[in-house]
């Protein structure tokens, strides 16, 4: 039962605009910082000297030591900021349910799939990131070790396409949403969006087969 | 060779406490040029005279027969059966109030939305009888025009997954109105005081940037755009406002 019960105005903040602006914000940054990391993983594929060189770059320069959890907590206020869109609620979950299937609209299933990825990566990729970073330094042969232990393997053919496709979305949708991708240029967009999220996608599993292929030296 | 179509259509009267949900088909020969709005004339006419639905202009003017054509929300009078399978399947716009069967009442949630964003050109000059109009630059009438198309007819707040969960959304209309306010010279309002209607997660900031309201839109207002616009032009208006420099 709603009924209007205010007494006085509310008072007049920003609030609302500077949370909006921080969830997009963090939003950008975690896609900069996905893409680079799948390309600085990806290096692996040119060779182990390739990515442990890498590795150590970012260890020695202890971006890893500090960069890494300041991904993790940049990776918690942006779930926090945008968890205030997301519905928790049955009854809003429900509604947001049968409005889809009534709509059959793309980008309203897009929106779904944003939020349904949302809760595995948080869940999945806390996991990734306190694994990798309770065992530095990271170096190819590690990894390695670790994928073909066969459950990472699994965790990581999940965690790969629910990171990616929920990059892919926010992608699009910050463009559209903050008046960057225009109607004329909206479906163009989108294609290119779809594209470059199954090109990750792509450097992923072969990445992953990579490490599958590497010998690993039992000590 | 003329296609029967079937209607399914929902049928409820909240009125009548023995009326239940529920949906009753129709089945109509097609005709040429044939419009769902004559359809469900013809259907009212010829085979049940109970059949409740809005409509007045009859030409996508006046916004009253909007309704959810196979899912998507959308005028009857501008929907033609040659663009519809043979099944059609007819509900009421959600989030407004029904009246019954397809007819739903938008007017009530339309004079709230226009109460809330001060749907009007706020001026102190006082009106002249006696001299000229002010004249208006023609292209920047051109662009309010465009936004002054909207009809009211509720599909965009009914494609709007945002106003479907949360009833306080201000759903893409109200904000493509207040854009259009913003656009005109004549409105003195300051910029702070429109951050105060749509700055808020109410208002443009609320919006999930699903463009349900943007594809669904029978007079193809630019809504995309418009809410593009609006969520820049309020976001700099609130890092202005910490550095108070918003006028």
């Amino acid at each position: 039962m709603a009924i209007d019960t205010t007494i006085y105005v509310r008072p007049q903040s920003g609030i609302s605009a500077y949370l909006d602006w921080l969830q997009m914000l963090t939003g950008a940054g975690l896609i900069l910082f996905m893409w680079s990391h799948m390309i600085l993983v990806a290096s692996v594929n040119f060779g182990v000297d390739a990515m442990n060189t890498i590795a150590k770059f970012f260890e020695d320069s202890y971006m890893a030591q500090v960069g890494g959890p300041m991904i993790g907590l940049t990776f918690l206020l942006h779930f926090a900021l945008a968890a205030r869109k997301v519905p928790f609620r049955t009854e809003q979950q429900s509604t947001m349910w049968k409005h889809g299937k009534m709509l059959h609209h793309k980008d309203t299933w897009l929106w779904v799939v944003q939020a349904v990825t949302a809760m595995i990566i948080l869940i999945m990729g806390a996991i990734h990131m306190w694994t990798v970073l309770t065992d530095l330094p990271i170096t190819a042969q590690k990894s390695a070790a670790r994928i073909q232990g066969g459950f990472w393997l699994v965790f990581y053919l999940i965690l790969l396409p629910m990171v990616e496709l929920h990059v892919g979305i926010g992608f699009y949708r910050i463009a559209v949403k903050w008046g960057f991708i225009k109607r004329k240029t909206r479906q163009g967009f989108k294609g290119f969006e779809n594209i470059l999220t199954l090109i990750f996608i792509a450097i992923g599993l072969i990445t992953i087969v990579r490490f599958i292929l590497i010998q690993v030296i039992q000590v | 060779m003329t296609r029967r179509l079937t209607f399914n259509i929902f049928r409820y009267n909240p009125q009548d406490p023995e009326s239940v949900p529920h949906t009753d088909n129709f089945v109509l020969e097609e005709a040429e040029r044939m419009t769902l709005y004559i359809a469900l004339t013809k259907i009212r006419e010829e085979q049940d005279h109970s059949l409740t639905f809005d409509f007045c202009c009859r030409a996508g003017i006046c916004g009253a027969c909007a309704m959810v054509i196979n899912g998507r929300p959308g005028l009857a009078c501008k929907t033609l059966t040659k663009d519809l399978p043979d099944e059609i399947t007819l509900m009421p716009l959600p989030v407004f109030k029904l009246v019954g069967d397809l007819s739903v009442d938008t007017g009530t949630w339309f004079s709230a939305m226009n109460e809330k964003v001060e749907s009007w050109v706020h001026t102190n000059k006082k009106m002249d009888p006696t001299v000229q109009e002010e004249r208006m630059n023609n292209a920047l009438a051109e662009e309010i025009y465009e936004l002054e198309r909207c009809v009211e007819c509720g599909c965009c707040v009914a494609a709007c997954g945002t106003a479907n969960m949360r009833q306080d959304f201000l759903g893409a209309v109200a904000l493509n109105r207040i854009a259009r306010f913003i656009m005109d010279p004549r409105d003195e309002r300051t910029e702070k005081e429109y951050f105060e209607v749509v700055g808020t997660d109410e208002g443009i900031f609320g919006c999930m940037g699903l463009l349900a309201c943007e594809d669904v839109c029978p007079k193809q207002l630019p809504l995309q755009d418009q809410l593009g616009i609006l969520r820049r032009q309020m976001g700099w208006t609130a890092v202005k406002q910490l550095f108070h420099i918003a006028k």
